[in-house]
């Protein structure tokens, strides 16, 4: 996704006149059981400066900034605040001194009020953690309403008494900003705070970004996007496997460059597919309606072709894929499969029909993280495996399931660990490999590489480029541009629930199929 | 910016009809009300001996014990867990302290009973909050443990017998009266002193959750204990005093329930646990957590009472109460969830 910050020359101010760093990490270590997520990793915060801490999922970024924000205690080294070490660092003690974390799931109590979850912390920190202390309504709401003004969030005392949990979600990750902001913090973390944002919201998060850095106060991303890294700015600290590989000012070092020392490897953002063999046609949907979220919706697909969907949030690409699975079906229109209408009305119906659907957000609607990765793969094909009594055959369970993740290259060394136990782009392969089971003639991929890192993106792109050379049609769902150019024949971009325009994937500048985005948005706010 | 917040704010100005139901949505206790108004005018109408200060009186004096066991739940709800032990703990703190002031110090105050029941029952709370903070084990689990364990021990080590014969103090505070109403027909009703403790056990319970760090901490935990956890909360300290606290309100209700009827016996109160842990979630709370309100879980308590008390008075066979207060409770529980989430 191609961003251009509010401001256009992102100064970069660099480490400031040699005064002492506001936070300083020396030879931190830490390991979780026999395993070292980090070994030995050093270096300072300034004031006033953006930092993106990058590296791929496994790499130690979250334990680093757990250690941090006080939530996890390191093993080994020292952390020095203002210059003075800091023996052992609680939540409270971190939030004392000035350190606020945004966190990726935001940390908002979903049933307290925007006022409380903005307000209240300070008191809490206040009280040194003490429990056993009144409440200053006044001074609660009072906090709130100054931290809210400075995200340009409303202070009327209806939206300061509603339940964040009513809240949309990019308005939450400001309120979570307004929280961390609210007590004078000196550094805010933010652990991928553009996941769930488009690039509207993503922009004036940036905005707020800039005016936090104008205070003095620095700012440390969490990130493994390289456009927005490089579009916002700062100093990078690369990590991988537990150590700090690099540590430099983000605009003198390519996209490429970023991404070798993130992964070790070299990764071009060249496209992964090449010359494409169609068979017979496969897949025709025909006027497929729902009301209020998508209309007319025809398209056709070939065997062995790979088609893109993309659109805004509102653009109805997310019904119409759930529609497509017989999640939350159609109301009118087909769909066919070789002439066949299979249109399916729950998702036992798509799957029967042979239509794999990996959902969006894999670990709510895809993976059951507590059962062992054999479990979770061979779930669909529970039928298949029954020996003469009816029950579920182990051995061949096994099999299959090892199988699998041999074939789509999961690191795990034992297909009985539970799929929690498994990082994001692994998670993702065997939320595939599940779908393959059924030896799917469609596979549609809704967000196949949302959290998942550079190197994991790589693997998970040329399994589906082997898999349509194989015969399949797939459809990915996504907002990723890249993703969608790297990967697909055509791309349909969808507003307001209509296709607005089919580009051929090949040649295609990112440039030209992001303006058929936004073009839509202006001409749309424009009535 | 404010196309942000469009779907928090959008709806003001004037009431429509789904504005009304979505007002209501988010102020569960205004059902509860509802419900009560209700069952309050169809019994009314027919059978107007309903209308009489002394059938008040005797849901407000029937609503004591339940209500101080209510709020002692709708703590414990409100930080996500459940106690299903203040019953056993109420049991076990009146009989041995009826039997102890009785044997050992006739003369002792009620204050002090009071005191000495609240320390007791807040001591077994406590231990139940380190339970189940430490075994990082279900509540309901480890209370139904504790509960048997508490009632077991009573019944082998303290005693089975009754005591028909209550300490004075606590005699006379039962017979205290705040209010004595004479009717037109010459009957004579009295409200006793004892909902004076239930008034201001409500008023302390409400004040803690409002007006403290701790009240807004135990919604925090049971919003979501990791998030709390992560922004200072801390939660031994939430999980011990929610507990503690039940059990320091059930201690208090097993003194009242000793006071207003006069007999100690310890098979009381056994198994009225659901009973109450029922009119809490009529009160608005919800069972998974994060919610419920002190008006809301009153409500529920007089509820309850009411539909125990007064279907007699139109000629509902008793054993047909349960049925209704369960019908209430599946209403409650449907128009409850539907209340707006993410």
């Amino acid at each position: 996704m191609q961003l251009k910050s509010t401001d256009a020359s992102h100064p970069d101010a660099g480490p400031s006149k040699a005064a002492i760093p506001f936070l300083e990490i020396r030879d931190v270590q830490k390991s979780f059981g026999g395993v070292r997520a980090l070994k030995g990793v050093s270096f300072a915060i300034e004031p006033g400066q953006i930092y993106h801490l990058m590296g791929e999922n496994g790499c130690g970024k979250s334990t680093l900034i757990k250690i941090l924000s006080g939530a996890q205690p390191a093993d080994d080294g020292e952390l020095l605040i203002d210059g003075k070490p800091v023996g052992k660092l609680t939540p409270v003690a971190a939030l004392a001194a000035g350190i606020e974390t945004v966190y990726q799931d935001l940390s908002l109590l979903p049933n307290l009020s925007v006022a409380e979850n903005v307000g209240l912390t300070q008191q809490l920190v206040a009280s040194a953690g003490k429990l056993a202390r009144r409440l200053d309504l006044g001074k609660m709401r009072q906090t709130a309403e100054r931290a809210l003004t400075a995200v340009n969030l409303p202070t009327d005392r209806l939206f300061l008494s509603t339940r964040t949990d009513e809240l949309p979600i990019a308005t939450r990750q400001l309120v979570a900003i307004a929280r961390a902001i609210a007590s004078d913090a000196r550094l805010v973390i933010m652990d991928e705070p553009t996941t769930a944002l488009t690039k509207r919201e993503v922009d004036n998060l940036i905005g707020v970004v800039d005016r936090l850095r104008a205070k003095g106060v620095a700012v440390l991303f969490v990130t493994h996007k390289l456009d927005e890294c490089k579009s916002i700015g700062g100093r990078a600290v690369i990590m991988r496997d537990g150590l700090k590989v690099a540590e430099c000012d983000v605009a003198d070092h390519s996209k490429t460059e970023l991404a070798f020392w993130m992964t070790g490897k070299v990764l071009d953002e060249a496209r992964y597919r090449d010359e494409p063999a169609f068979g017979t046609n496969l897949l025709s949907v025909e006027t497929l309606s729902r009301r209020g979220a998508f209309t007319d919706i025809s398209f056709s697909l070939r065997r062995g072709e790979i088609i893109g969907i993309t659109g805004l949030l509102d653009s109805g690409r997310n019904e119409l894929a759930l529609a497509m699975a017989g999640v939350i079906p159609a109301d009118t229109g087909r769909i066919r499969l070789d002439a066949a209408d299979v249109t399916p009305k729950v998702p036992a119906q798509a799957i029967a029909a042979g239509i794999g659907y990996v959902p969006e957000d894999r670990l709510s609607e895809g993976l059951f993280l507590e059962k062992s990765i054999q479990d979770n793969i061979v779930m669909p094909v529970l039928d298949r495996l029954r020996n003469a009594f009816g029950i579920v055959d182990g051995r061949r369970s096994r099999e299959l399931a090892e199988r699998t993740i041999a074939d789509l290259q999961v690191a795990t060394p034992d297909v009985a660990n539970r799929v929690q136990s498994l990082s994001g782009g692994n998670q993702q392969r065997v939320l595939i490999g599940r779908w393959l089971t059924i030896n799917p003639q469609l596979l549609i991929l809704h967000g196949p590489t949302v959290g998942v890192d550079v190197g994991s993106k790589d693997t998970i792109f040329r399994i589906i480029q082997r898999l349509a050379d194989e015969g399949m049609g797939v459809v990915i769902i996504s907002d990723d541009l890249p993703e969608l150019l790297q990967n697909c024949d055509r791309i349909m971009v969808m507003c307001k629930g209509s296709v607005v325009e089919t580009f051929e994937a090949e040649g295609l500048a990112e440039e030209t199929l992001y303006r058929a985005l936004v073009q839509e948005t202006t001409a749309r706010t424009g009535q | 910016m404010t196309d942000l917040t469009s779907t928090a704010t959008a709806p003001a100005g004037k009431p429509s009809a789904a504005g009304i139901w979505h007002w209501l949505l988010r102020h569960p206790p205004v059902f509860t009300l509802i419900m009560i108004v209700l069952v309050c005018l169809v019994v009314g109408m027919i059978n107007p001996d309903f209308w009489q200060v002394a059938n008040l009186f005797d849901i407000l004096r029937a609503s004591t014990v339940r209500g101080l066991f209510a709020l002692g739940v709708l703590v414990v709800l409100a930080s996500g867990g459940i106690d299903v032990s203040f019953t056993a703990i109420a049991a076990f703190v009146m009989y041995s302290i009826t039997m102890l002031v009785t044997n050992w110090m006739p003369d002792m105050s009620m204050p002090v009973i009071l005191l000495l029941a609240a320390a007791g029952g807040a001591g077994f709370g406590a231990l139940n909050g380190l339970l189940v903070h430490s075994l990082r084990a279900p509540s309901l689990i480890v209370t139904i443990g504790t509960q048997y364990v508490i009632r077991s021990f009573l019944l082998t080590f303290v005693g089975t017998a009754l005591f028909m014969n209550i300490p004075v103090s606590m005699e006379s505070f039962g017979k205290m009266a705040l209010f004595t109403h004479h009717s037109a027909s010459g009957t004579i009703s009295v409200l006793p002193a004892s909902v004076l403790v239930l008034l201001v056990a409500a008023v302390a319970t409400w004040w803690i959750l409002q007006r403290t760090l701790i009240g807004r901490g135990v919604y925090a935990v049971g919003g979501s204990p990791g998030i709390a956890e992560r922004l200072g909360y801390n939660l031994r300290v939430v999980h011990v005093f929610v507990f503690a606290y039940a059990g320091l309100l059930a201690g208090i209700a097993g003194i009242m329930h000793v006071s207003s009827n006069r007999l100690a016996n310890p098979f009381d109160l056994a198994g009225t646990e659901l009973e109450i842990i029922a009119a809490v979630v009529l009160g608005g709370a919800r069972i998974t957590g994060g919610s419920g309100s002190v008006i809301g879980t009153m409500l529920g308590v007089v509820l309850i009472t009411l539909v125990s008390n007064v279907l007699i008075l139109v000629g509902i066979p008793s054993t047909w109460q349960l049925a209704i207060v369960g019908v209430f409770i599946v209403m409650a529980g449907t128009v409850f969830s539907l209340r707006p989430r993410r």
